[in-house]
């Protein structure tokens, strides 16, 4: 399972990176690795099919204008493409309603750059190496979640459902929807923690 | 560097998109001035790339692949789309632009457009000059935003909250029986808090707070000063 995920996540990053460079053909097949389920994101989020139709188009066309922003080193190609599926989401829902918030107000652009290089100490590792582990070790973490905490989990990103709601959709009491959650966090931070050691790791073996 | 965070749970809502107007846009004013937990958020956006990945396909219109490039085509003959190897295009709308650039620098990003002056000349209002409040721009459904502006040395009658009052430092600082906040500090307080903050000597603190509930005094002044703090 490891080996095909490095390479998948490696390929998109590719092609993210050929798409800066104006490739249509790498957009084209970016399209195909990706549009179906970058549709079934909007789905879940609670587009209709053919508003989901739009937002994929929308998303695929920032992709492209926003192509030279990618930094393998910061996020993997699939991360970078949820950031902007979520906020043209967001600024499309927005649009037909009288609300003022933006997601630039949200995700100002330039701040993540500037955190990210000055901040993180994987920004100092190979891009290829950096990206595989955080690939692997996410993707590790989802999958050994139980049923029940992913569950909680889909319901906070995709229905953007506050705990009392997901209490009252799943039958369980607040309590123990809290609970879940704050385990499911929990490993999430350790995650975050052995990631951070594997990166020192790597950095010490490499120098 | 911030000392008090958001909860895990708020960071991860973020994240996903999912925060409404107000508490969206005091996250993200917590997260300029606080590396500790955008790094959480970078992780969290990671999961949502990984959600997305191991979601079930869904068929994708067969004409949608050609579409797509057609409007591509049309979109960057007509400088719509980046057409050179380097500079994505400016897509945000002058309106918006101006706004940013005509804001006081100072303040945070995510709230500089909603923010037409600085703080000395926002029309602040409120029954005494030692709590004065000046009402956002960007209140939901679900949430009321504000800013609250303790006068120096000056404290607060004591009080808990009948919902949830989450609470940014902006400038100044207050303290309480349970700390000392500064700018970039996120405080939680909630049914639970009884406290009676009190604002450092030597400036005027001024908080960005949003609360699913009004304000409850509960000392003898607190009740008499309640009807006008809304």
């Amino acid at each position: 399972m490891t080996q095909g995920t490095q390479t998948n996540a490696q390929y998109l990053n590719n092609l993210v990176l050929n798409i800066a460079q104006q490739d249509e053909q790498a957009y084209l097949e970016l399209f195909d690795a990706c549009a179906s389920r970058l549709k079934a994101y909007a789905i879940k989020c609670g587009s209709s099919p053919s508003d989901a139709e739009d937002l994929l188009q929308d998303c695929m066309l920032t992709v492209w204008n926003k192509a030279p922003q990618f930094k393998p080193a910061t996020a993997s190609a699939m991360t970078w493409m949820y950031t902007i599926i979520r906020n043209r989401r967001i600024d499309i829902l927005r649009k037909e309603k009288p609300n003022l918030i933006q997601s630039f107000d949200l995700w100002p652009e330039d701040d993540i750059e500037q955190i990210s290089s000055i901040d993180f100490v994987s920004s100092r590792l190979d891009d290829d190496v950096e990206g595989d582990l955080n690939a692997r070790l996410v993707r590790i973490l989802i999958e050994s979640l139980p049923e029940e905490q992913r569950q909680i989990i889909y319901k906070v990103y995709f229905e953007g459902k506050s705990h009392s709601e997901i209490a009252l959709d799943l039958g369980l009491p607040l309590g123990t929807i809290k609970s879940r959650l704050r385990l499911a966090m929990k490993k999430l931070d350790n995650l975050a923690k052995e990631q951070m050691t594997w990166l020192i790791i790597i950095l010490l073996t490499n120098f | 560097m911030a000392n008090y965070h958001p909860a895990d749970e708020l960071l991860m809502q973020f994240a996903a998109g999912q925060l409404t107007n107000a508490l969206g846009i005091q996250t993200a004013c917590h997260l300029e001035s606080c590396s500790q937990c955008l790094k959480k958020v970078f992780i969290y956006e990671q999961l949502g790339g990984d959600l997305i990945d191991i979601s079930s396909p869904v068929e994708v219109d067969t004409e949608a692949k050609s579409k797509l490039l057609q409007t591509l085509h049309a979109k960057r003959a007509a400088g719509e789309l980046r057409t050179s190897n380097i500079e994505p295009i400016e897509t945000l709308d002058p309106v918006f632009r101006q706004q940013l650039d005509q804001a006081d620098q100072r303040l945070p990003k995510p709230l500089r457009r909603f923010i037409p002056t600085h703080y000395e000349h926002l029309p602040w209002s409120g029954l005494s000059k030692n709590i004065q409040s000046y009402d956002l721009p960007f209140s939901d459904e679900q949430y009321t935003a504000r800013f609250y502006k303790i006068a120096a040395g000056k404290e607060l009658p004591q009080h808990t909250h009948r919902g949830n009052e989450f609470t940014l430092v902006m400038s100044g600082s207050f303290s309480d029986l349970s700390g000392d906040y500064h700018p970039g500090d996120f405080v939680l307080a909630n049914t639970s808090t009884h406290h009676q903050p009190k604002a450092h000597d030597k400036e005027d603190c001024i908080c960005f707070a949003v609360m699913d509930a009004p304000l409850k005094m509960t000392g003898f002044f607190g009740r008499l000063l309640n009807p006008f703090l809304k």
